[in-house]
């Protein structure tokens, strides 16, 4: 269940709109924003997989110039791995049909 | 209210973001200290990209388990991008390779050896094509991606212990028309400046890169720096293709495919028809060349410059934009404070690179838009250490160690001298490089050759071609890597090397930095360190061809743990004995210095002193670089003592417009392109294993403009074929107003075989950097059917 610090920025005419927008993500806690448009944000999601996901769909926000990362804490799949525990494959690891 | 420690990490995350900006958070800093209970912070560098990200590998009961950017670094100043975040989970990935793996015939299936084993048989194999065919038949094929102890340590065992220049690396591959581009313009390889220029910028001029998903931290300094200065900071992007990057600019200039020179000649124009040059600048330190280094005039320049009109430029470059928004782009970026100028493999990736290159230097140079704050020519890099290991380690079939020809005896006596190998061991004629080193595979004229780190069967152009000679059972292929990869399989030997964060050494990224990264955590399995498999192979080799100079190889090595000790000592005799007094002296620069300093240091640094206030951020500038003062032969400000330049001047260049070596025709009426998305590097063979990076762009597709698409009936997600007079792709389609008309693109990095771009492009390369030109050639564009379900494939 990963943590992560980010800090994304829009383009400053559309501030408002982008921290209305992520107030619909429930994955993501919104902390403060300043006024040259940066918004720190908290993302706290169930899979490292939905942590993906949530940052591509904002960086993919035509509003959004940037999204960068300051911290991430994945301990506790790093504790299932380090149990021999296995993560779910990966697409991949297919031989070719 | 007892707090979960799931609470303390989100209040950690939240106070790390909001440190970045200075903002306070009404929360007690306590709970950093709290969240960090038993875990460990190893600082390093990013792996992934070429922008040296500075970061600390979070490691608890000795499992990596986070990554945070370091907030004092001069690289990054803490960001990292989605690429960087995920890098360190393929470290514990069930794939790994963990054991050396052997086959006689590449048939056979694959047999678990012990490492005495595999490196008899790696040594035997050498030794062997070593009679038959001497240093001719035996090659190295190194990578952007190793440490630059591990490259120059490999190419010290060919060069002066197998007595060959088969040295290659995949920076061939993306940087070499940019390394000719430097040394042709400026007489010294790689950039004046540095990335601090980025703040002080008031024009930002980038040209065939995508800055925002290739290098996105970079990207990150220059949307601030212009959202920052609305007004003032002008941005103008040049590309075939409207990218992320293109957000941020005040115009873009779209033009057809391998039509750049034209537009960077007629730009050349309107600074000389207005006057726009800097006279002084261009009287102290310019002259002008024209072919193979024939002296000409600013006069001669100027008549050259004739045919390149804005009017016939916009024309030849396809009409989307006008003459005057040329004259426009010309003097913004010959007026403003400071102008810096970004490019990778949009402008290398030509059979005209080193053109290009050279046209985008005569800009800068005449315009004296170099050596002062804001202003250079920045080339970035793909890969972490393309310039650090190879185009300083002595990694290219042509160059030694520390920025020397090979066709000079002097510099090889000297490389001689510091190895202690008697004089003329190493041969005077340069190796083969990568297209001809993987030609002579094709041919069995290389009969062992050694890739490390990297996967040509997917990375090569034209790349069916050169995969029928890895095929062939009399070439023996040893390949050392992490994961099975495309050319793992076509290897006769694999052996498991151990990944960044397992193992010690340096890095060197765009900006002349190199910086340090030591060993946090143990490989898994049998995995080892390069540096010692290179040692015990040596020594091997030495008994098998009885050979006492391989021995003199080693010997200052002899005994030395690989986790630290070992790539110590290598990276003490290249700095202390093969970068002396060269351009990029690094003698300051030991493990020492690097180990305190947050972001490495930057060369030239002489001196431990110099070093530890981070290097040399200009170069060529007295009282800036240390060189410059003492390298002096005039009262000048700027000392051009770069070693290619015997008369110390920037050299602007006649170079004229020419086309791509294919250009569409009736039978392959379109342009492709390919690059890199932000979510994938390269080949794939790590963020490919990353199941988020994965799921978000699981297989290429092909980038098709509305207008081409509409003509073609193609809609989103249809399945389209992609052929060339080489080869052909089938991938789904993305309709987007991203490449220009007429023009399609594909990301590269997708294995699967019917989605491997490479088998389309084409192998044409620079005559004189001889990089291959991925970036153009022409193509069919067909619809095949409507969308279909596809699976993603890595090996
Ligand atoms: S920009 Fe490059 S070096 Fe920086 S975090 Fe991203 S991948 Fe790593």
């Amino acid at each position: 269940m990963p943590i992560s610090g980010v800090i994304i920025t829009s383009t400053p005419e559309h501030l408002d709109e982008v921290l209305s927008e992520l107030q619909q993500f429930p994955q993501v806690e919104v902390h403060g924003a300043d006024e040259k448009a940066n918004i720190v944000a908290v993302l706290d999601t169930t899979s490292s997989e939905e942590m993906e996901t949530i940052i591509d769909r904002i960086n993919k926000d035509e509003k959004v110039l940037n999204v960068g990362v300051t911290y991430l804490n994945t301990e506790d799949e790093a504790e299932q791995m380090a149990q021999g525990e296995k993560l779910p494959k990966p697409f991949g690891f297919r031989k070719p049909q | 209210m007892a707090q979960s420690r799931r609470d303390f990490i989100k209040k950690a995350a939240a106070l790390s973001a909001a440190s970045y900006l200075g903002m306070s958070l009404p929360i007690d800093p306590r709970n950093i200290a709290r969240a960090n209970e038993g875990v460990i912070w190893h600082r390093g560098s990013c792996r992934l990209c070429g922008v040296g990200c500075r970061v600390e590998l979070g490691v608890k009961d000795g499992t990596p388990m986070g990554i945070r950017g370091v907030a004092e670094s001069r690289t990054n100043f803490g960001y990292i991008c989605m690429k960087g975040m995920h890098f360190w989970k393929c470290m514990r990935h069930p794939d790994r390779l963990t054991k050396p793996l052997y086959r006689k015939k590449k048939t056979d299936k694959f047999q678990e050896i012990s490492w005495d084993k595999a490196l008899d048989i790696a040594a035997t194999e050498f030794a062997t094509a070593h009679k038959e065919g001497g240093g001719r038949a035996v090659a190295y094929y190194g990578s952007g991606q190793a440490l630059t102890e591990e490259t120059y340590f490999f190419q010290k065992i060919m060069r002066a212990g197998l007595q060959s220049n088969n040295v290659e690396g995949n920076p061939r591959l993306c940087m070499a028309s940019a390394v000719g581009g430097y040394l042709t313009s400026f007489g010294a390889d790689e950039p004046i400046g540095s990335y601090s220029d980025l703040e002080k910028a008031h024009c930002f001029f980038i040209v065939g890169s995508n800055t925002a998903e290739a290098h996105p931290v970079l990207f990150r300094r220059i949307m601030r720096r212009k959202l920052d200065n609305p007004d003032t900071v002008k941005v103008i992007n040049v590309d075939p293709r409207i990218s992320q990057t293109s957000r941020i600019a005040d115009i873009h200039l779209q033009f057809k495919p391998g039509t750049d020179l034209a537009l960077l000649n007629a730009m050349a124009h309107v600074i000389v028809e207005e006057k726009l040059y800097d006279e002084k600048f261009l009287k102290n330190y310019a002259t002008f060349r024209k072919g193979k280094n024939v002296a000409t005039s600013f006069a001669d320049f100027k008549a050259h410059l004739a045919q390149y009109t804005p009017e016939a430029a916009a024309k030849k470059c396809g009409g989307s934009f006008t003459a005057d928004d040329l004259r426009t782009v010309a003097r913004w970026f010959a007026t403003s404070k400071g102008t810096m100028s970004l490019w990778s493999m949009g402008l290398n990736q030509r059979k005209q690179g080193v053109w290009a290159n050279n046209l985008m230097h005569n800009l800068h140079i005449l315009t004296g838009q170099l050596l002062k704050d804001g202003a250079d020519s920045l080339s970035l890099t793909g890969q972490p250490n393309a310039c650090g290991g190879v185009r300083e380690g002595g990694g290219l079939c042509h160059i030694l160690p520390g920025h020397r020809l090979v066709v000079k005896e002097k510099l090889r006596n000297e490389v001689e001298a510091a190895w202690g190998v008697p004089a003329g061991r190493i041969p005077p004629k340069p190796g083969l490089h990568t297209m001809a080193m993987f030609s002579a595979i094709n041919e069995a004229k290389i009969k062992a050759i050694w890739i490390n780190c990297t996967s040509p069967v997917q990375s090569l152009p034209n790349c069916n071609l050169y995969n029928k000679g890895m095929d062939r059972e009399d070439v023996f292929i040893v390949t050392t890597d992490i994961f099975p990869t495309l050319t793992t399989q076509k290897s006769n030997l694999v052996l498991p090397t151990s990944f960044h964060f397992e193992k010690t050494g340096v890095f060197g990224c765009t900006e002349r930095r190199s910086q340090i990264t030591k060993k946090a955590i143990d490989s898994p399995g049998d995995a080892m360190p390069e540096v010692w498999i290179i040692r015990e192979w040596a020594r091997k080799l030495a008994e098998k061809m009885n050979d006492p100079v391989i021995t003199q190889c080693i010997v200052p090595f002899d005994g030395l743990e690989e986790d630290y000790e070992l790539p110590m000592a290598i990276w003490n005799e290249y700095t202390q004995k093969l970068t002396a007094k060269r351009d990029n002296d690094l003698r300051g620069a030991t493990y020492e210095v690097l180990e305190q300093m947050a972001d490495g240091v930057q060369w030239p640094a002489p001196t431990a002193e110099y070093a530890l206030t981070g290097g040399t951020v200009k170069k060529f500038v007295k009282g800036r670089d240390p060189m410059a003062d003492t390298e002096s032969k005039n009262d000048l400000p700027y000392q051009f003592y770069g070693p290619a330049h015997a008369d110390r001047t920037l050299w602007i260049w006649h170079r004229d417009q020419a086309d791509p070596d294919e250009i569409p025709d009736a039978e392959y009426p379109f342009y492709l392109s390919t690059g890199r998305i932000i979510d994938h590097w390269h080949t794939m063979s790590m963020t490919g294993r990353i199941p988020e990076l994965l799921r978000a762009n699981p297989y290429a597709y092909v980038e098709v403009n509305p207008k081409d698409a509409e003509r073609l009936g193609i809609k989103p997600g249809d399945m389209v074929e992609v052929k060339s007079r080489r080869g052909v792709n089938q991938l789904p389609a993305k309709v987007y107003e991203g490449p220009i008309e007429g023009m399609v693109f594909v990301y590269w990095h997708d294995q699967h075989k019917d989605r491997m771009i490479n088998k389309v492009t084409k192998d044409a390369i620079d005559p004189g950097s001889k990089e291959p030109e991925f970036k153009i050639c022409a193509v069919q564009i067909k619809r095949l059917s409507g969308p279909q379900p596809l699976r993603p494939y890595i090996v």
